[in-house]
């Protein structure tokens, strides 16, 4: 058992053994169970038979030039450009909606009777009037929008994740290809 | 010119210099490519495709193996290639290897006939290989690169490159047993 486990250890490293890639641990290893083992000394043999043939393998000319020829340039590029900007100008057109929905800005002017509640100024005063404090829920709730602002809101959103996620995946996918076919070393 | 020199005048977009590049290369390319494709077509393909891909991207080559790294745009081609192969399985129209494809050197008739029929042979075995111990093995035992080459190649590890090395040479040494045993016989005679 103990054996058949040695020569298993061994035969992973025969091929490395041949090639002269062992460490000088492992190499002493090898040598020393090669020294008394048959069987592994014949795999040796045999191993290093088929590596031989490997090396008499012919070499196959070229049937014709693989000269580069002068290349147009990429379609890909323009439409991930086109991509991006229509993302790009999707992204600003709903902050845009946002920061003028946050200052009121698509609503129509303030319904007069929100401020009619205030007390009458006594005339003549020695003191400053009041100042005026708006009450945001009380004017919002009386303002009327003259924008379907929520649902542009949300139509512009789900505009904008699909866009993104088209550009994502075709940002990732050339990225890959670049990788993949262009490795750097 | 220097190597060194054509890869700087095509990193400069320099067409010429470029297929100066090429044409030291392609054959080694070409190779890489039949032996991993199996068919004469696919492998053109392939290699016209590794060396365009080259040339778009060799502003990206940062110095170091430029053989390494040719290998590599062709060896990621070919993985390519066989993805779509798969995919798409048809009948191979031409030959592995044809008459007037393989060196002939200064060979007997005989010789040659042999050297055909073993490089046959070992294309097939080789076909049943996984591709990435087939690359190694092409790699290491038929264009002679080194661990370190291959390592960059296949963009692994060197005990990665020994251990696929490894695996794919023992599985091709039971496809090609009984041609190993006479090759051995072979070099018993000759001693």
């Amino acid at each position: 058992m103990f054996k058949r486990k040695t020569c298993h250890k061994v035969r992973r490293l025969l091929s490395p053994y041949l090639d002269q890639r062992l460490s000088l641990l492992e190499r002493v290893f090898v040598e020393g169970h090669l020294a008394g083992c048959a069987l592994c000394g014949s795999e040796l043999e045999s191993l290093r038979a088929t590596v031989d043939l490997l090396h008499r393998v012919p070499m196959v000319s070229v049937p014709r030039s693989f000269a580069v020829a002068a290349m147009e340039p990429k379609r890909r590029v323009v439409s991930f450009a086109l991509l991006s900007t229509a993302t790009a100008i999707a992204v600003s057109v709903l902050a845009f909606f946002f920061v003028g929905d946050a200052f009121n800005l698509f609503e129509s002017s303030v319904v007069e009777e929100g401020l009619k509640g205030a007390a009458p100024l006594p005339v003549p005063t020695p003191t400053p009037p009041p100042p005026v404090v708006f009450d945001a829920e009380m004017v919002g709730a009386q303002a009327t929008s003259r924008w379907p602002v929520w649902q542009i809101e949300t139509a512009l959103i789900g505009v904008v994740v699909v866009l993104a996620a088209v550009t994502l995946i075709l940002w990732r996918r050339r990225r890959r290809a670049r990788d993949v076919r262009v490795g750097s070393t | 010119m220097e190597e060194y020199d054509l890869i700087l005048r095509s990193k400069k977009g320099d067409l010429e210099s470029f297929n100066q590049l090429v044409e030291k290369y392609q054959r080694l390319v070409y190779n890489l490519a039949l032996r991993m494709l199996g068919q004469a077509s696919a492998a053109e393909d392939a290699s016209q495709e590794a060396f365009i891909c080259a040339f778009r991207g060799i502003g990206r080559f940062r110095g170091g193996n430029f053989r390494a790294w040719l290998l590599r745009i062709a060896a990621n081609v070919c993985r390519d290639q066989l993805r779509s192969m798969r995919r798409h399985p048809t009948t191979p129209l031409d030959e592995l290897v044809s008459d007037r494809q393989v060196d002939r050197g200064v060979q007997s008739p005989e010789e040659y006939a042999l050297q055909r029929e073993l490089g046959a042979e070992i294309m097939n075995a080789l076909a049943t290989l996984p591709s990435e111990q087939r690359l190694a093995v092409i790699l290491y035992d038929i264009d002679g690169l080194s661990y370190e080459e291959i390592a960059q190649v296949m963009h692994c590890s060197l005990g990665t490159v020994r251990s696929r090395l490894s695996r794919g040479r023992e599985r091709l040494r039971h496809l090609l047993a009984q041609r190993v045993e006479l090759s051995r016989k072979e070099f018993r005679l000759k001693e």
